[in-house]
C-alpha cells in the first residue's frame, strides 16, 4: 500500500478541494476530515482505509452520499452501479493490483473487447481518473458507486482473487 | 460594412490605378492629388486607412503622415513609392507607417495588409474604449458594481473577475487559505485586498516570509496585534516553498495553533502563498505531505497576467499613477494606444513584478505626458535583461531548472537519484530546485 501513498494523498486532496469548491462541503469540515485522514496516512495499519470520503460519510457524518452521487450524475452524466449485483473477478489479460483498487476506491469490474467498465467512489478526484485511464490505455467507461458497495466489493474481490490464485496454484 | 480609404498621389494615372484597386475590393475611396487639400479633407472626414505616395513635389509622404498622425494617430497609413532606401523604409515604419509597398505593386499583399491594419485599428479602438471606461469611471463605480473593493487586479478580464469573486466568497475562511500563483505574483497586495474585505478595524494581518518567520517573531507580532485591539489575526506566509524545513514544520504547527503557538489566545488563521503548482512542489519535495494536504483545504489559483489581458494596460496605468504620487509629480502620464496594446500582448513570465519593473523603468526615463511604445519596448528589454548573451543564459538556466525538476518528479523527489542521473551531487540539485 505504501507504494500508492502519493496517489492516496493526491486523490484525497483533490476530492476535498473539489467538494469545497462546489459548495458540497465547508472548509472547516474538510479541515477536520483532513486531520483524521493524516492520522490514517501515518499509520501502516490504517493506510489501506485512509480516505477523507469515508471519514466525511461515516466518522464525521458531514457529507450526504446520496447528494454526492446525484451531483456526479447531474454534472458528469455517468451511470451508477451497485457492485453487490456484479460478479467480480480477474479480467481477461489484465493484472489487477488490489492494493491500487483499495488506495483509489476503484474496481475495474468488466471488460468488453478493449473497453473496461470501472466503478469508483473517487470520480470527482482527477488523479484517480487520470491514473486508471493511463493504466487502462484510456478505454474506460466510468460508473459511480457508493462507499458501502465499494468496500463490500473490494472485500469480495480480495476473496475471489485469492480463490482464483489458489485454483491456479492447485492446477500447477 | 464598407471601409473608407483616402488615397493621395500626385501622379494622376497611378492615383486612378490605386482608386480602381480599392474600389474593386469594395472600399469607399476618396482620391486626391494635393497633400494640403488631403490634409483638410482628412481632418473633417473619418477614414479607416490612408494610402499615400512618398515622393510628391510640395510635401513628402513622410511629412504628410507626420501631420495626419497628429490629427488622428489611430488611422493606419500605407506608403507607396517607386524606390526607397532600406533605411528610409525602416525609419518610416518606426515613424508609424503600417506598410510600405514599392512599384510595381503587389496588389494582393497590399489589400491583405489593408485588411490587417484596419482590423488592428478597430481592435485598438475597442481596447482604448474599455481602457478609458476603466480609468474614467473610477474605482468607486466598480466597487459599487462588484460589491466589494479589490485593488490587486483591475478586474477587466473574466479570470480576474472570477478570482476576485472566489476570494471574496472565501473571505471568512476559518483556518487556512492557500494562494497559488506563478513567479512574480503580487501575493502581498492580494492579501491586503482580503484584509480590505472587512470594514472592521479589528482584523489584523501579519506578513511573514523566509527571512522573518520564526516562532518568536510570530508571538511578538500577535502580542502587538492584541495591543491594537485585534480580535483575529491572519498570518500570511509568503513564499512557503522557499522556506527552510524547520519553517515549513512551523507553518504547519502555526496553522493548527498547537505546540509553541498553543498560548495564542485570539482566533488565528493562516494564508499560505506559494509560487508554483502544489503537486509539482510536493513531487519535488519542496513541501511535505502535511503542508500538501493542509494547503489543499481551500486553494485558490491566482491568474497569471497573460490570462488577464484586459487588465494589463489598466494595471500599468495604475502603477504610473502610484509612481506619480510617490514622486510628487504634477501631471499624469498616459500610455499611448500602441503602447497599451504592446503591454497587453506580452507573456509577462514574471507576472506583476515584471510589469511593475517595466513601468518603473519607463517612468524613470522622464517620458513626459505620453508614454510611447518605444519607451515601453526599451524598458521591457532592459527589464528582461540587457544583452542577448544574458538573455540566452537566462533561457538555458530556465531549461536546466525545468530538466532537473522533471527528473526530480519522475524519480520521486529523491535528490540522490537525481544527482546520480545528472552525474552531479545533491547540493547542486538542491540549489537548482531551490
Amino acid at each position: 500500500m505504501q507504494q500508492h501513498k502519493a496517489l492516496i494523498l493526491r486523490s484525497n486532496r483533490f476530492l476535498g478541494s473539489y467538494l469545497v469548491n462546489k459548495g458540497l462541503l465547508s472548509s472547516a469540515d474538510l479541515d477536520s476530515a483532513n486531520e483524521k485522514f493524516m492520522q490514517a496516512i501515518r499509520s501502516p495499519e490504517l493506510l489501506k482505509n485512509a480516505s477523507i470520503l469515508t471519514t466525511l460519510l461515516y466518522d464525521l457524518k458531514m457529507l450526504d452520499e446520496a447528494r454526492l452521487l446525484d451531483h456526479i450524475v447531474e454534472e458528469y452524466g455517468i451511470g451508477l452501479i451497485d457492485l453487490n449485483q456484479v460478479q467480480l473477478g480477474s479480467l481477461p489479460s489484465t493484472e489487477l493490483d488490489l492494493s491500487l483498487c483499495w488506495a483509489s476506491s476503484t474496481i475495474p469490474f468488466d471488460k468488453v473487447e478493449e473497453t473496461y467498465m470501472v466503478a469508483t467512489c473517487y470520480y470527482l478526484s482527477e488523479p484517480v481518473v487520470r491514473h486508471w485511464e493511463g493504466l487502462l490505455n484510456g478505454k474506460v467507461v466510468w460508473y459511480g458507486t457508493s462507499m458501502a458497495s465499494m468496500s463490500r466489493g473490494l472485500e469480495r474481490l480480495e476473496d475471489v482473487l485469492a480463490a482464483e490464485k489458489a485454483v491456479a496454484e492447485g492446477d500447477l | 460594412m464598407a471601409y473608407s480609404v483616402l488615397i493621395l498621389d500626385d501622379d494622376v494615372d497611378f492615383n486612378s490605378l490605386l482608386t480602381d484597386i480599392f474600389e474593386q475590393a469594395d472600399y469607399i475611396v476618396t482620391s486626391l492629388t494635393d497633400p494640403t487639400e488631403a490634409l483638410e479633407v482628412f481632418r473633417n472626414t473619418d477614414y479607416d486607412l490612408v494610402v499615400t505616395d512618398h515622393k510628391m513635389p510640395d510635401m513628402s509622404g513622410a511629412e504628410f503622415m507626420e501631420l495626419i498622425k497628429h490629427i488622428k494617430p489611430e488611422v493606419p497609413v500605407i506608403m507607396v513609392s517607386g524606390f526607397m532606401e532600406n533605411d528610409t523604409i525602416r525609419s518610416l515604419i518606426s515613424g508609424g507607417v503600417g506598410g510600405v509597398f514599392l512599384k510595381p505593386l503587389n496588389i494582393f499583399s497590399m489589400l491583405d495588409r489593408t485588411v490587417e491594419l484596419i482590423d488592428e485599428a478597430k481592435r485598438l479602438k475597442q481596447n482604448t474604449q474599455s481602457y478609458d471606461v476603466a480609468l474614467n469611471e473610477g474605482a468607486a463605480v466598480e466597487v459599487e458594481a462588484r460589491g466589494f473593493p479589490f485593488g490587486s487586479f483591475p478586474c477587466k478580464s473574466q479570470s480576474s473577475i472570477d478570482f476576485a469573486e472566489r476570494l471574496y466568497n472565501l473571505r471568512n475562511f476559518k483556518s487556512t487559505l492557500s494562494l497559488i500563483g506563478e513567479p512574480g505574483t503580487q501575493f502581498r497586495l492580494i492579501c491586503e485586498d482580503i484584509r480590505n474585505f472587512y470594514e472592521n478595524e479589528k482584523e489584523h494581518f501579519i506578513y511573514l516570509s523566509s527571512g522573518s518567520f520564526d516562532a518568536e517573531q510570530v508571538l511578538s507580532m500577535v502580542e502587538k496585534a492584541k495591543l491594537f485591539k485585534a480580535e483575529r489575526v491572519t498570518c500570511v506566509l509568503l513564499g512557503v516553498e522557499s522556506m527552510t524545513g524547520a519553517q515549513k514544520r512551523l507553518a504547519t504547527v502555526l496553522s493548527k495553533c498547537v505546540g509553541v503557538f498553543e498560548s495564542i489566545d485570539i482566533p488565528l488563521r493562516t494564508i499560505f502563498c506559494a509560487n508554483g503548482d502544489l503537486d509539482a512542489l510536493y513531487d519535488e519535495g519542496r513541501i511535505d505531505e502535511d503542508l500538501y494536504i493542509l494547503m489543499g483545504t481551500a486553494e485558490v489559483c491566482v491568474p497569471a497576467l497573460r490570462d488577464c489581458v484586459l487588465d494589463i494596460a489598466v494595471l500599468a496605468q495604475q502603477m504610473v499613477v502610484d509612481i506619480i504620487r510617490e514622486k510628487g509629480m504634477s501631471t499624469v502620464s498616459r500610455f499611448e494606444a500602441s503602447a497599451r496594446d504592446f503591454l497587453s500582448k506580452q507573456p509577462w513570465d514574471n507576472n506583476y513584478e515584471q510589469l511593475r519593473l517595466t513601468v518603473r523603468q519607463v517612468m524613470e526615463s522622464n517620458p513626459g505626458e505620453v508614454l510611447m511604445l518605444s519607451a515601453v519596448t526599451s524598458a521591457l528589454q532592459s527589464a528582461m535583461l540587457a544583452s542577448p548573451r544574458a538573455r540566452f543564459e537566462a533561457r538555458l538556466s530556465r531549461a536546466r531548472v525545468d530538466y532537473v525538476r522533471a527528473t526530480s518528479i519522475l524519480l520521486g523527489g529523491d535528490k540522490a537519484k537525481v544527482a546520480a542521473f545528472f552525474g552531479t551531487d545533491t547540493t547542486v540539485v538542491g540549489a537548482t530546485l531551490k
